[in-house]
């Protein structure tokens, strides 16, 4: 006997499907691929927007078919009569060649403004040779390093490309996929972690590479993703229409702490931009005699210099070794090109939004205990992204137990094999005076 | 094995009890009991083992499923850490691949295929029982790294550099390697044996193109295996040397180029995912005619689409890549390629819902297990022609997303098929059906399970989801279809140990309950495996069939009147052969495959810790190789009448009558 469903059942299924779109739809997804905000990803999500349909009513015919006929021919087993054959049919070589053909010029039909789309997509980025200025190309390249567990940026701030050869000369060439091994990083490029800051509604060309494995960088509503690997550079861009946070996770597995190497890519206006940029490009400035910023320098010289760099005047925080800049060093020198200088340059540590790869708030947001141990990571995201999109970061504090606790025991607080020469180092020895000296001077490198 | 009609007068070891010379010993006698298990050649009982030590890898697989699941239900859980994360996601993918599906065909393959070509063993059954212990051996040695350090961490894709020992120092991914690498010696003798079965040792009047669809798949599998398992060692050899002795060939500091890994893994590992779905299409063509009680729509199509994707299998291989840098050329080229492998498979769906339409429907277990192999693997078709365009993979490549379309593919496709075909030959193989009423709720169990675990994942990877990712934040968004994603997968769970609980329910209520013995031909089937007794008998065939049409067995029973009608001339029961294996001889069991297998894992440990141990280890290799070489033909101190009536097994090339005999089968 059929039981008729009731309907408070079905206004009930219907209402929770209602409420899951809904959920689904919601726009708190800061990755969701759905929603361009720069050319490339719209060209993507406006192409894929005549194959959805396509591939629905594909999914509706088929399943929808299959489970009709499986229930107009079933055959109940209190009626099987072995006697009782249906129809022997063996085949039809028209309908079977007719329906090997008609999926074949579908798929022609998608191929063709498909290819069209990968060269598309590709064309825009060589259309800028790296280091060209000109009709939609703004000059600036940004070479995007992906490291164990974060993201370096190197903006061409000086104009004469990213590397220096032995004699001090630049060499740039985004289209040599092979990356010479021995050719230095420009040390008077603006070198920053994380947040990858651009002027909106431009393309930026972007040459991508990485010191240790292989990373993916992914803006999702930007573009889509494309591999850093190392010993090779490969050209990507990035555009955004409007000024803006987009945040974006690295995409391809890349050892123990994968889940914990996030960025972002902040748009700004130009005029904005420009002045960030400007900005970047100034020294440190060091802290007055005397301060608990001037202590925490000290300290800084004493403990972090040895892997971190800030760019100031002094002897004490020049890079010097050429280490800090070699991409690949994976001889004798393994561990310390890992390692050394290769640690987030901190030189203005204070205008990020996030540390510890995108994964801590630099700022709190008011209203919020910045010595409240209580703050899950998740806190510390949400109130980021606020402390972001601020206009200025004056109602804001700096995050300074995180930070304490950062410094303290970095592999406490992220997954990470500081033996192995992967990741931040614990420092048991601090005291909480010392840590308290280290946050004011980061809190100085504006 | 012999195709005769007759016993061989031949008797064997004529030379009377004849001295042994030195190395030689004894083939063992158990006809029971683990000794018999352990030394057996006989493929049925190489097939159940296949079978057994999938599903047990598959609760090992399934329960790291689970850990995943549970870590991932909520935003920043820390109920595993993130080392544990990678472990167990990278062990679940290797375990799932390597040790549950593709065994699971090797299994459905061992078992039915000979009986479907009407043989009575594969062409090789010492290498068959080698294949099968190499396999299951090294299964368990790479799952020992479970205690001996925590499992590989590389991801099963396992990329370079990040594999080698300057990123991934501790001995997981040496397991990983050296434990795949025994596995897959197993998987390449596999291939040659089953190749050469299918090849020569069909019964009499069996044209290719007379072959159940099943073993054309099974064809295909095993050609694929055969070139696609090679470069998987290769690749893990190249690995074996970087990690264990400095070699450079993924050390990019000395030129090396990273991609090397990519192209080597992927050109196996497409062919990879065919190998382990195309069993289970040849299982579903052999179900869904039998339920839809017609013959299969189009045979050859079916058995060129199959072969189609084969072929095609090999060229689709960078799509893998297309984030990887290859250039807009590659892209473009694999990204069209990909897209016109949708052709060959959408041929097969077509056809199978041809195959249905109009016939008499008979929804049982089996039959809604195909069913659902046919509308889940659609839409992991669907998905993947999403990612064929290689712009939209940009965006959807590593993601959730395509960890929905895998499990579409290799789940509610694979593995349902080979639940159907459990369903299906269960019966034949063990003599009692399984349950129905156990049968639909463990059907409608995973189906509901499956597409709520699955279903999901689709949204969160388009909603920017990356995979392999230990935990996600609140402001992500990605925490309702998670859960419903956890929720999910615990009734799959269910739902899939309920297969395993129907096994052991059935047989107490046949045993205790006393329900009859289900007769050689309980579904009204169509190809050979039903006209022998269930259980099959260890001979298989009292006489070597004749084979006449598609679907002999059926045609025997039915008949075409002079009007068109079709008339049922005799029962499956009544044509069935009785199982009388008087004077037919059978291969003798013996220690040497197994002894070899346990030999490798020796070497394999050894590689791993300490050189030294590899002496021993390879001493046993070529102790178990010469005690092999020389094993008697036939075991010399047993009579005639045992039912080893003439000697000769025929991997043994130097075998008393060995050479007639690959005559009389060729």
């Amino acid at each position: 006997m059929r039981v008729p469903l009731p309907k408070s059942v079905a206004r009930w299924t219907a209402l929770a499907a209602l409420a899951l779109t809904a959920a689904a739809c919601a726009d708190d997804k800061p990755l969701n691929t759905f929603e361009p905000a720069g050319p490339a990803a719209d060209r993507i999500d406006g192409f894929m927007f005549y194959i959805w349909p396509i591939m629905g009513i594909i999914f509706v015919l088929v399943i929808g078919g299959g489970i009709w006929i499986s229930v107009k021919n079933r055959v109940k087993p209190e009626d099987y009569d072995p006697e009782d054959l249906p129809p022997q049919t063996h085949g039809n070589t028209r309908l079977e060649v007719a329906w090997t053909i008609l999926p074949a010029v579908l798929l022609a039909g998608i191929s063709v403004p498909m290819v069209a789309q990968i060269w598309d997509l590709e064309e825009r980025n060589d259309a800028c040779e790296p280091g060209e200025v000109g009709e939609g190309c703004d000059g600036l390249d940004i070479m995007v390093i992906g490291q164990q567990w974060w993201w370096e940026y190197r903006y061409d701030a000086d104009g004469d490309g990213f590397f220096q050869d032995a004699n001090g000369d630049g060499v740039v060439d985004g289209r040599d996929q092979e990356l010479p091994l021995e050719i230095a990083l420009d040390p008077d490029d603006v070198v920053t972690a994380t947040e990858l800051v651009i002027p909106a509604d431009q393309q930026i060309d972007l040459l991508l590479t990485s010191r240790d494995v292989i990373h993916s960088y992914w803006i999702p509503r930007l573009n889509g993703k494309r591999d850093t690997v190392p010993g090779r550079l490969h050209t990507w861009s990035v555009e955004a229409f409007e000024p803006g946070k987009y945040t974006g996770w690295c995409t391809e597995y890349c050892g123990l702490s994968h889940a914990r190497m996030r960025m972002s890519t902040i748009a700004l206006p130009q005029d904005e931009f420009d002045a960030w940029l400007d900005n970047q490009k100034q020294l440190a400035e060091v802290p007055e005699v005397g301060t608990d910023a001037y202590e925490g320098r000290e300290l800084f010289a004493q403990q972090c210099a040895s892997c971190h760099v800030i760019n100031d005047n002094s002897a004490d925080f020049d890079p010097g070794d050429d280490v800090a800049f070699t991409i690949f060093d994976y001889g004798e020198n393994f561990e310390a090109a890992l390692t050394s200088k290769a640690a987030p340059n901190l030189t203005h540590f204070a205008t990020r939004s996030s540390f510890a790869g995108g994964i801590f708030g630099v700022y709190l947001g008011p209203g919020t205990d910045p010595n409240d141990d209580a703050l899950d990571v998740s806190q510390y995201l949400t109130l980021a992204e606020q402390a972001s999109a601020a206009d200025s970061r004056d109602d804001f504090r700096v995050n300074s137990a995180q930070l304490k606790r950062w410094i303290a025991n970095a592999p406490s607080q992220k997954a990470m094999d500081p033996d192995d020469g992967r990741g931040m180092t614990a420092f048991p020895q601090l005291t909480d005076e010392q840590l308290d000296n280290l946050v004011a001077y980061l809190a100085t490198l504006d | 094995m012999a195709i005769t009609e007759e016993p061989l007068a031949l008797p064997a070891g004529d030379s009377g009890p004849a001295e042994k010379p030195l190395g030689v010993f004894t083939r063992p006698r158990e006809a029971t009991g683990l000794v018999n298990w352990m030394t057996t050649v006989d493929h049925k009982k190489i097939g159940i083992m296949y079978g057994a030590a999938s599903m047990f890898f598959l609760l090992i697989g399934g329960l790291a499923a689970i850990l995943i699941r549970i870590q991932l239900a909520t935003p920043n859980s820390t109920f595993l850490s993130a080392d544990a994360y990678n472990r167990i996601f990278t062990m679940h993918g290797t375990v799932m691949v390597f040790l549950v599906v593709m065994p699971l065909g090797a299994a459905f393959a061992n078992y039915m295929m000979p009986i479907q070509v009407g043989a009575r063993d594969v062409a090789f059954p010492r290498i068959n029982a080698f294949s099968f212990w190499v396999f299951f051996l090294g299964g368990l040695m790479l799952n020992t790294s479970w205690f001996l350090g925590g499992g590989a961490n590389g991801g099963w894709f396992n990329y370079a550099p990040n594999n080698g020992i300057a990123y991934s120092p501790s001995t997981g991914i040496d397991f990983w390697n050296v434990g795949l690498l025994i596995v897959g010696f197993g998987s390449l003798t596999g291939s040659i044996n089953l190749i050469t079965t299918v090849l020569n040792l069909r019964a009499p009047g069996m044209s290719l193109m007379k072959m159940p669809v099943f073993v054309w798949m099974t064809l295909v599998t095993q050609f694929l295996l055969l070139f696609a398992i090679p470069v998987l060692t290769v690749a893990q050899l190249l690995l074996l040397f970087d990690r264990l002795f400095e070699a450079n060939f993924f050390n990019v500091a000395q030129g090396a180029d990273p991609l090397l890994w990519q192209h080597l893994f992927w050109i196996f590992g497409h062919p990879e995912v065919y190998l382990m779905i195309l069993p289970a299409f040849g299982i579903v063509s052999e179900v869904i005619p039998t339920f839809a009680r017609k013959p299969i729509f189009g045979y050859p199509f079916m058995v060129f689409s199959g072969i189609a994707i084969g072929f095609m299998g090999w060229g689709v291989w960078a799509h893998h890549m297309f984030v990887s840098g290859i250039g807009p050329l590659s892209v473009t080229a694999f990204s069209v390629a990909t897209m016109f492998i949708a052709v060959p498979t959408g041929v097969k769906i077509l056809n199978w819902l041809a195959t249905m339409w109009g016939g008499k429907l008979i929804l049982n277990t089996a039959m809604l297990f195909a069913i659902g192999l046919v509308t889940q693997f659609t839409i992991g078709g669907l998905s993947g022609v999403s990612h064929a365009i290689a712009p939209s993979d940009t965006q959807q490549t590593d993601t959730y997303y395509i960890v929905a379309h895998f499990h579409y593919v290799l789940f509610g496709g694979a593995l349902f098929g080979f639940i159907s075909g459990l369903y299906f030959w269960w019966p034949k193989v063990f003599g009692y059906k399984m349950n129905e009423k156990v049968g639909k709720w463990n059907f409608w169990a995973m189906v509901v399970g499956f597409n709520l675990t699955f279903g999901p994942m689709h949204i969160l990877g388009l909603q920017g989801m990356p995979r392999r990712m230990q935990t996600y934040d609140s402001a992500m968004g990605f925490t309702l279809w998670n859960f419903v994603a956890t929720i999910g997968s615990l009734i799959l769970a269910v739902g899939t140990l309920m297969t395993l609980y129907n096994a052991f329910y059935s047989y107490f209520q046949w045993k205790a309950v006393g329900k009859p013995d289900v007769g050689p031909d309980p579904w009204d089937g169509r190809t050979l495996e039903w006209s022998v007794q269930s259980p099959t008998p260890e001979h298989n065939f009292d006489v070597s069939p004749t084979v006449t049409s598609l679907d002999d067995f059926w045609h025997r029973k039915y008949v075409e009147d002079d009007d068109g009608a079709i008339r049922r001339v005799a029962t499956g029961d009544e044509l069935a052969q009785p199982g009388n294996g008087e004077g037919v001889h059978l291969p003798a069991p013996s220690y040497w495959p197994i002894v070899l297998s346990a030999a490798l894992p020796i070497v394999g440990y050894g590689l791993i810790y300490n050189l030294w141990l590899t002496v021993p280890g390879g001493l046993l290799v070529i102790a178990a190789l010469f005690g092999w070489a020389l094993e008697p033909a036939d075991d010399l101190d047993l009579d005639d009448g045992h039912g080893h009536g003439h000697g000769g097994d025929h991997d043994d090339p130097d075998g008393g009558g060995n050479a007639d005999d690959l005559l009389e089968m060729v």
